[in-house]
């Protein structure tokens, strides 16, 4: 009741309140917009009018192996990244809060590292004579060096560590607001700690979870630096496959076809998103 | 000697350099209705804790029929819980939050479906069935964890403060539906509260529990009739603490000074003390009489207040050694306007005091 009356009175200043978002609007327009609708245009029009760019990328079975592979490594490295994630924002959202800033601090730091260095941090890691192969090698645990790059494998390991921040504060935002006398309660009541987790502690954490997964998911499919420095040729993503066609091959036309594929494909997940967070709250649910 | 059915030994619980429970030892027969009573930081939810399992005792054992439950995990006790807080799980309607200890049993539908319903129509929520804990109030929250904790009809049921978070009315509502409950399922219930009208109203026993041990247990009308020391005598109802002498403890009654110089014999003695000794004498504040009675002894008092409480007068005085007190007679026994007059004797029954170490 008191909703609709607050809004009843908002509604009549809306007009007012246009010309005042006049500024914002014509940034939109002319920095996103625009080129949004030029690289469309580009799309169907370069090298000739027509749709034979999408049909080109949709019939070819190398591209489509670009997009399977694209969708493989970002669903690969959404799941690992909800992994890692959660036992680390579960320990956030319980320990002494000065503590969890202290640790807050390192993940934030951590994103605002530059993400080449970084990723020519894991290249060090990672490759055949790189640490992680000569520790393991040394300490015999392994005779010959692991593939740990230029493969799926590098590709997620350096995909997932950029990720972590971006699915951790979600989830431990969720978490925090589970009180963790309820699972108390479902201890008592008889649940194992493995049943608490399934029945209780994973409903709950659920919108949490789908927020940060699906945010892990579309950056994910446009990513381009890691893959391209850890990927091998044989996994070629997306925006590798863009870039390649614009830099090297100069076909405007098919790379921004594939542009607004990839961009169509994110704002489908996006709204995905929006209906299940808004239905999950109209029910009153988690 | 028989077993007793659940038996607290020696507990002893330290948080580091605090220790939370000093050494409580306690045998709860089946069926009884016991409340751990005391002020916060008394021990008394540690305790409860280490019976649920969420607290591993420093040394010590808790036993049910004679099994230790220490080595036990919590979700093994088969013990039934309310909290404090509301604790449903928010994303399962009623039915399912009181049908959850069942699931996790693997007890079959049929048998869910029978008890969910027998509980919800035992906490009297039987149309409420459907909602998700959020759209009920907090009273009726507490009645489905109630309904929850009682659906696998454990043998113990833990309840930690249920009705705090509640406001005074829907407490007392609360407290004859658990009273109810228990006379009607017969499950053995420890309760903790801070709340000594709450202990008195519900309990069979209480245990007033004071800095990590056990000051006195016994029934209600044994803490407020018997208090066995101050500590008891001032939890429980209310009390007048007059600071008095002791001169001397024959055949069981004592005789003393009060600071106004006036003697008092036939105090029942209470502990024993010596010849001077300063000490405290406890009367309740009912137990002063406006008339004087064969045998009771006599303190005059200068009436400060009077004030009506409906069934009794409250009446502040002052001892002409300037100790404010508090008598509280029937407000039949006399009109407002004849205590009106500022200076005169009270009695009381030298039988119905207590005498303390200062």
């Amino acid at each position: 009741m008191s909703v609709e009356a607050q809004q009843g009175i908002a509604t009549p200043r809306i007009p007012a309140g246009l010309g005042g978002l006049l500024p914002a609007l014509m940034l939109i327009g002319l920095f996103f917009v625009v080129p949004v609708l030029a690289l469309l245009l580009r799309s169907v029009t370069d090298p000739a009018p027509g749709l034979q760019n999408y049909a080109a990328l949709l019939g070819d079975g190398t591209y489509a192996r670009v997009f399977f592979n694209t969708f493989l490594v970002a669903a690969v490295v959404t799941i690992v990244t909800v992994l890692v994630a959660f036992p680390v924002a579960w320990m956030l959202a319980i320990m002494p809060p000065a503590l969890a800033s202290i640790l807050f601090g390192i993940i934030i730091l951590s994103m605002w590292t530059n993400l080449l260095t970084r990723t020519y941090a894991w290249m060090v890691l990672l490759q055949r004579t790189g640490v992680i192969n000569r520790a393991l090698m040394g300490a015999g645990i392994i005779d010959q060096p692991l593939p740990l790059i230029n493969n799926l494998t590098g590709v997620t390991i350096g995909m997932v560590y950029i990720m972590l921040p971006f699915m951790i504060l979600p989830l431990v935002g969720t978490l925090r607001a589970i009180d963790p006398m309820t699972l108390r309660a479902a201890a008592l009541c008889g649940a194992s700690p493995l049943a608490a987790f399934r029945r209780i502690l994973l409903p709950l954490s659920l919108p949490g979870i789908a927020a940060g997964g699906l945010m892990v998911f579309v950056m994910s499919l446009g990513y381009f630096v890691t893959p391209a420095l850890l990927g091998g040729t044989s996994n070629m993503m997306l925006a590798e496959m863009i870039a390649q066609m614009i830099q090297s091959l100069l076909n405007w036309g098919l790379g921004s076809a594939a542009a607004f594929v990839l961009l169509v494909v994110t704002m489908a997940l996006y709204a995905l998103q929006l209906r299940l967070v808004g239905a999950r709250r109209t029910t009153g649910g988690a | 000697m028989t077993q007793p059915f659940l038996s607290i030994r020696n507990l002893r619980k330290a948080f580091g350099a605090f220790t939370a429970v000093h050494d409580v030892t306690l045998d709860i027969p089946k069926g009884e209705f016991l409340t751990f009573l005391g002020p916060s930081g008394s021990g008394k939810s540690t305790t409860l804790y280490a019976i649920a399992g969420f607290q591993d005792p420093t040394s010590g054992d808790v036993l049910l029929q004679g099994k230790s439950l220490l080595s036990v995990p919590s979700h093994k006790r088969n013990i039934g819980m309310v909290f404090q807080r509301y604790t449903l799980f928010p994303h399962l309607t009623v039915a399912e939050n009181v049908a959850f200890p069942l699931r996790v049993r693997r007890r079959p539908d049929v048998e869910i479906k029978r008890k969910v319903a027998d509980m919800l129509s035992l906490v009297r929520l039987e149309n409420f069935a459907e909602r998700l804990p959020a759209a009920l109030s907090g009273g009726q929250q507490q009645r489905v964890a109630l309904a929850r904790a009682l659906a696998y009809d454990p043998p113990i049921l833990l309840m930690d403060e249920p009705l705090s978070a509640l406001d005074k009315k829907l407490r007392e509502e609360i407290q004859a539906e658990i009273r109810r409950i228990h006379r009607e399922t017969g499950v053995t219930i420890l309760y903790v509260t801070h709340d000594q009208e709450e202990a008195l109203h519900l309990s069979d026993r209480i245990a007033l529990f004071r800095e990590g041990r056990i000051e006195q247990i016994g029934t209600g009308e044994d803490l407020y009739l018997r208090p066995a020391t101050d500590f008891v005598a001032g939890f429980i109802g209310n009390s007048n603490f007059l600071a008095a002498e002791h001169l001397e403890t024959v055949g069981g009654t004592s005789t003393i000074r009060l600071a106004d110089g006036a003697l008092v014999s036939g105090i029942s003695a209470n502990g024993s003390f010596e010849r001077g000794q300063k000490t405290r004498l406890m009367i309740r504040p009912e137990a002063f009489r406006l008339e004087r009675s064969p045998n009771n002894a006599e303190l005059s008092v200068e009436i400060v207040d009077v004030a009506f409480y409906g069934e009794r007068r409250r009446i502040v005085a002052r001892t002409s050694a300037g100790q404010e007190i508090d008598i509280r007679p029937t407000s039949a026994a006399l009109a407002a306007q004849e205590v009106a007059a500022s200076r005169r004797p009270v009695f009381f029954d030298p039988g119905a005091a207590f005498l303390f170490p200062a």
